[in-house]
């Protein structure tokens, strides 16, 4: 005869897979640091009534300021991406004498006080030398222009790109590319249709992060172009990064403007950031998707 | 189809030395190069497809020297270890590559044929991480295919496959000899496997060549202990223990039977203690059951013997230290350090 078995108590699964001082410790030590985050973006916007922030978004200068800065930091990545890629390869599939030494010169930029990245591009170009002569006659004048705003944001944000594609490099399996060369694909082929693709995701989060970095420069440009006159691609009036131009509100006393310069910046950066997440996230910008590349 | 020579070669990666290496293959041929970890295997194919320089010899495709040529010059399927398949790449984009560098117009059909061929076609939108190492082995095989290669060259093809996976690959391998007629090489640490496919052997223990044959050269004349026992004899004997142990009967007996190199025995068979005339003696050391019979270890004078005891076996198994006796057959003993196509530096 069959018996039937009664069916056993449903189980209710613990609903945390850790222990909960664990995760009582995670939440505290990185929401302690959240906060650290959060609480300076806070106190910029009690202090910026969102009149204020309509206000500087309105402002002429405000905005060529806000424009300058995203058009030379978009340069200072394109020129990091053509030069700081290829070092980063060098790096990664290369062994050389003296490997260590570039390798320390390319983390030196992030190191230094951007200040001292500064005075040094500013001895470089300083009028009436061979340098400053030399930029001068092929038409790109250094000090006081875009040009210099690019030089230094690019120096003190590629070290980023150089690491990022160097690691994502390394990264890529050699076999791989031995099989790519034995299929009949030459050195520069493979480059271009494996390696690269593969290494691709690493190599754009570290543009990103280079142009994060280019955007906050203040410290060389300070040094290098104060004022940023009209000149090479730039045609506008005279007008200033948005970080000299917030420093500038800042230490002529007038704080309220500061904030509110500062809280407005501080919304488009953050939602272009957004922005790049969320579309990596939902495939929409292609890198992450790996058929970017052939 | 080609014919392949490869004469003497040698090469140096960091401190390790390879070859000389000779070795010849024909259109439909199929060589396995067998050695354990580190013989110097994945070298010598990483140096026939181009990767690491000629140090001396020669390599020779169809009368022409290429010797000289690029990896991507000299038609040679390479599939290395782990199959190198492009992660950023579908099924279809993968097995396309080979066609799209040689601009084939027909590459898209070519690519449904070889997929269609492989069983692949179900999968050809997924990328290889979302495949079984199985599919993995069948797209890297359809892809070396699409560069129409002279000569596939594998590097451990059934590693991380399981059984049936293993199979089914062994089943396309035999496939790509006699209809593609491409001469395979392929490496592997398994015996066993490289028998199932290949017909003939080249060993590699530390860089250099220990044995090159058939089958039957390879399992009757072993070229000296590392071999014997590469290829799975259990009882091997060198000949400086043989000559240590020379006052016992049994390896008296066994040393004047022994070539240079020593001597290897197929495990002889247990004879019951009655009935039969039997010459040897040992005592029972362990008892292994499994499905070709009991595996029983025995130790004769100071020598260790593998037995079998065929099945069905007796209904009492031996049990440690009763004495089990036994008779050596002629056929079973094989010389070491005598074989006629051995070759020894």
């Amino acid at each position: 005869m069959i018996q039937t078995l009664p069916a056993p108590p449903q189980r209710r699964p613990r609903r945390w897979r850790t222990g909960p001082y664990w995760l009582a410790l995670q939440i505290v030590l990185s929401g302690s640091l959240l906060l650290l985050f959060l609480l300076p973006i806070v106190a910029l916007f009690t202090y910026a009534p969102v009149s204020r922030i309509v206000a500087a978004a309105q402002n002429v200068q405000v905005r060529e300021a806000i424009w300058l800065t995203l058009y030379a930091s978009g340069i200072a990545v394109l020129a990091t991406a053509l030069l700081a890629i290829p070092l980063g390869y060098l790096l990664a599939r290369r062994r050389f004498f003296g490997r260590s030494v570039v390798e320390s010169l390319v983390s030196l930029p992030v190191v230094v006080p951007h200040l001292m990245v500064g005075l040094g591009l500013f001895f470089l170009v300083i009028p009436g030398s061979p340098v400053y002569n030399f930029t001068n006659s092929i038409g790109f004048p250094v000090y006081d222009t875009i040009w210099g705003v690019v030089l230094v944001m690019a120096i003190v944000s590629a070290p980023y790109t150089v690491l990022a594609s160097q690691l994502s490099f390394e990264a890529v399996d050699g076999r791989v590319l031995e099989a790519a060369r034995s299929l009949g694909a030459g050195g520069g082929t493979t480059f271009l249709t494996v390696t690269l693709p593969i290494a691709l995701r690493g190599i754009v989060a570290g543009l990103l992060l280079t142009w994060a970095r280019a955007v906050s420069e203040i410290g060389g440009i300070l040094v290098l172009a104060y004022a940023i006159y009209p000149g090479g691609p730039y045609s506008g009036p005279v007008t200033n990064t948005i970080s000299v131009y917030i420093y500038n509100l800042f230490q002529q006393g007038d704080l309220a403007d500061a904030a509110a310069v500062s809280s407005l910046f501080l919304l488009i950066a953050f939602a272009l950031f957004l922005a790049v997440r969320i579309g990596e996230r939902t495939g929409w910008l292609p890198w992450r998707r790996g058929d970017l590349l052939p | 189809m080609s014919e392949w020579q490869i004469e003497a070669v040698e090469s140096d990666l960091d401190t390790f030395h390879l070859g000389p290496v000779d070795l010849s293959l024909r259109s439909g041929g199929a060589v396995a190069v067998l050695g354990s970890s580190g013989a110097g295997k994945t070298t010598f194919l990483r140096t026939l497809a181009g990767f690491l320089p000629l140090r001396r010899g020669r390599v020779i495709r169809d009368g022409e020297d290429i010797s000289d040529f690029l990896p991507e010059e000299r038609a040679l399927g390479y599939v290395p270890q782990g199959l190198g398949l492009f992660p950023q790449r579908t099924v279809f984009g993968n097995v396309r590559y080979p066609m799209e560098l040689r601009g084939r117009l027909d590459a898209d059909a070519r690519t449904h044929a070889l997929l269609e061929r492989f069983h692949l076609t179900a999968l050809e939108h997924r990328h290889p991480t979302r495949l079984s190492g199985g599919e993995q082995q069948r797209v890297a095989i359809a892809r070396a295919l699409a560069a129409e290669p002279e000569l596939i060259v594998w590097d451990e093809p059934w590693q991380a496959l399981d059984v049936a996976a293993r199979y089914e690959l062994g089943l396309v391998l035999k496939e790509l000899r006699e209809t593609d007629r491409v001469p395979i090489v392929v490496v592997t640490h398994d015996p066993a496997l490289a028998f199932s496919l290949a017909d003939s052997f080249v060993v590699f223990d530390h860089g250099r060549v220990r044995f090159t044959g058939d089958a039957n050269e390879l399992l009757d004349r072993p070229s000296d202990p590392f071999v014997a026992r590469f290829v799975g004899y259990e009882n091997v004997y060198d000949l400086p223990s043989l000559e240590a142990g020379r006052d016992h009967p049994f390896t008296a007996w066994l040393l004047e039977r022994a070539g240079p190199e020593g001597v290897a025995l197929g495990n002889p068979e247990a004879v019951p203690t009655i009935g039969v005339p039997s010459t040897w003696e040992g005592s029972v050391r362990s008892v292994r059951p499994g499905p070709e019979g009991v595996r029983v270890e025995a130790a004769v004078d100071d020598l260790m013997v593998a037995l079998r005891l065929p099945r069905p076996w007796p209904a009492k198994l031996p049990l440690l230290g009763d004495r089990l006796r036994f008779n050596v057959e002629a056929t079973a003993l094989h010389r070491l350090g005598s074989g006629p196509r051995t070759l020894r530096q």
